[in-house]
């Protein structure tokens, strides 16, 4: 598709309700190695929650206020620090395409721009500090090189998922700074983040939905 | 560990209808006891919330009342309270004049608190915060925003409630909470562990003959751990540091809280303020308002801290203000 329609995004969160089914215990096993076994249980029970919420908000809300609505809701399911994070990423989304019609490359990218600098606010990382933001920031500026240079909409997801593959593998050798995780230092090197992997499979869904 | 309970799951909600039970001037919203409210909103006034983990009282929400706050979120013991329940508190709360959170300094509530003023904005409610820092021992001079929040914000709810009180717009109360953080500094000394009723044993272990100066509330390491010295020598250590902190001139008014850290007796804290007392007095420095007892515990540790708030004629009138909560009473 060469954009994202209202009900287009609420497909998406179908499919990323479906997505965080799937890979719950691979998201459990993950974080139980590092941090409190949590991450994979908040992840399906807030984009199950924010799947439902926009289905029944409907495709008439447009994109901003679905949006928005995926994200306030998130904030209420997910009492934990990747629930509340992923949370204001959406809020940040939904301000950046407020009156967007459609999510083209262009805006696809403003969406992913704002929802890492919500999560660099909120989550107060550095790149560097082996979270979800070592991730999103790729992402955000692979999106905005894509859009730069005109490339279509599936194009552009296609690229931004391989430079997100990759900066999740870049979260191996890095150590973490933040949460319960930091408690174990060097234990963290040679795996890759849980909350990177997170921000991974989200990119890497929506360029498999648009493509 | 020696403790009255029922089922330890159920310790933090079996408090609270405890409280609610005791207190009927408080209530609580969205049908979730960790959400407490005053029953009796003002209209017009500037709305202030807080919110941190239990294990504190009468921290955080033994302050909900008259001249003081208006509402609290709580958590399980040392945990942060969820984004959502700051967010119900703050839409019941807000009386068109805004809500002002003023919480401690700890990522958990900080990311929470933050969270809950966006879903507020959405609702158009104006939400600003003041995060208290009082802890002098959790980081260095030049690095305050690193520290901790202790008892002595119980300094800033006194000014901030009390300046809400009159009627003061929301940046007034803002300027004044403010002020009062900026200028409280506070000191503990830990004698003893606290015990986390769901975890079942101390936190951490401590000799029979030891203290640890600058301890947090929750068992966060201080800045020394030697044998236990004579009450006055704590205090001269203590002081040392506070004194240091701010430019006391002679003839200055400070107010000054003398807290009990769950497991130390009155008679002891106020073998403390003793010299806290003597030693402002060879500075010349008067304790205008003096007030010892339990603001803010850490369960059964044994222990104490001294917060002192430099006062200037605007926060002198606010901390002596009345107010009345079902753990603080002023006249």
């Amino acid at each position: 598709m060469d954009a994202i329609k209202a009900s287009d995004l609420i497909r998406l969160f179908e499919t990323w309700k479906a997505l965080f089914v799937e890979q719950r215990d691979f998201l459990i096993s993950l974080d139980g190695k590092v941090g409190d076994s949590d991450l994979g249980i908040t992840m399906s029970k807030s984009f199950a929650a924010a799947a439902e919420a926009v289905a029944a908000e409907g495709e008439a809300a447009g994109i901003s206020k679905l949006l928005r609505t995926a994200g306030a809701t998130m904030a209420r399911t997910a009492p934990s620090t990747m629930g509340t994070l992923t949370a204001t990423g959406f809020l940040r989304a939904s301000k950046a395409t407020e009156g967007a019609e459609v999510l083209g490359t262009a805006e696809v990218a403003g969406f992913w721009r704002a929802f890492r600098d919500g999560v660099a606010e909120r989550g107060k990382a550095k790149l560097g500090d082996k979270t979800l933001l070592d991730v999103l920031d790729p992402i955000a500026v692979t999106l905005e090189a894509q859009a730069e240079r005109g490339a279509s909409l599936a194009e552009a997801l296609a690229a931004t998922s391989a430079a997100a593959a990759q900066a999740l593998q870049s979260t191996k050798s890095m150590l973490a700074q933040h949460g319960k995780a930091a408690a174990f230092q060097e234990k963290t090197i040679g795996l890759q983040d849980a909350g990177a992997t997170v921000g991974y499979f989200l990119i890497r869904s929506m360029a498999d939905f648009v493509g | 560990m020696k403790k009255f309970l029922n089922d330890p799951v159920n310790f933090v909600d079996e408090m609270l209808e405890g409280i609610y039970g005791a207190h009927k001037e408080l209530t609580y919203v969205a049908d979730d006891k960790r959400c407490m409210v005053t029953a009796k909103p003002r209209a017009g006034k500037v709305g202030i919330a807080t919110g941190g983990g239990s294990g504190h009282l009468p921290l955080f929400l033994g302050y909900v009342g008259d001249g003081m706050l208006d509402g609290a979120a709580v958590g399980g013991v040392f945990q942060s309270p969820s984004a959502e329940q700051m967010y119900q508190v703050t839409k019941h709360i807000d009386q068109g004049a805004g809500v002002l959170y003023i919480y401690g300094n700890y990522s958990g509530d900080i990311i929470n608190f933050d969270m809950a003023a966006e879903l507020a904005d959405l609702d158009g409610i104006q939400v600003k915060q003041v995060v208290g820092n009082d802890d002098v021992a959790s980081s260095i001079v030049g690095e305050e925003h690193k520290r901790r929040g202790v008892a002595g914000i119980f300094f800033v709810y006194k000014a901030a409630g009390a300046a809400a009180a009159e009627g003061l717009s929301l940046d007034d109360v803002i300027r004044i909470a403010d002020k009062a953080r900026s200028r409280t500094r506070t000191m503990g000394v830990a004698l003893s562990s606290c015990v986390v009723p769901e975890i079942g044993h101390a936190t951490f272990s401590i000799g029979e003959d030891e203290m640890e100066i600058g301890m947090g509330i929750h068992g966060e390491p201080g800045i020394s751990r030697k044998k236990l010295a004579p009450a006055d020598r704590v205090i001269d250590e203590m002081m040392e540091r506070i004194f240091a902190e701010q430019d006391y001139k002679r003839g200055d008014d400070v107010a000054v809280l003398v807290n009990g850290l769950g497991g130390t007796p009155m008679e002891e804290l106020y073998i403390l303020f003793r010299r806290v007392s003597q030693l402002l007095g060879e500075r010349g420095v008067k304790a205008k308002h003096v007030w010892v007892g339990e603001f803010a515990t850490s369960m059964e540790m044994a222990g104490a801290s001294v917060s002192v708030l430099h006062l200037d004629e605007e926060l002198d009138r606010l901390v002596a203000a009345p107010a009345n909560t079902p753990f603080f009473k002023h006249v």
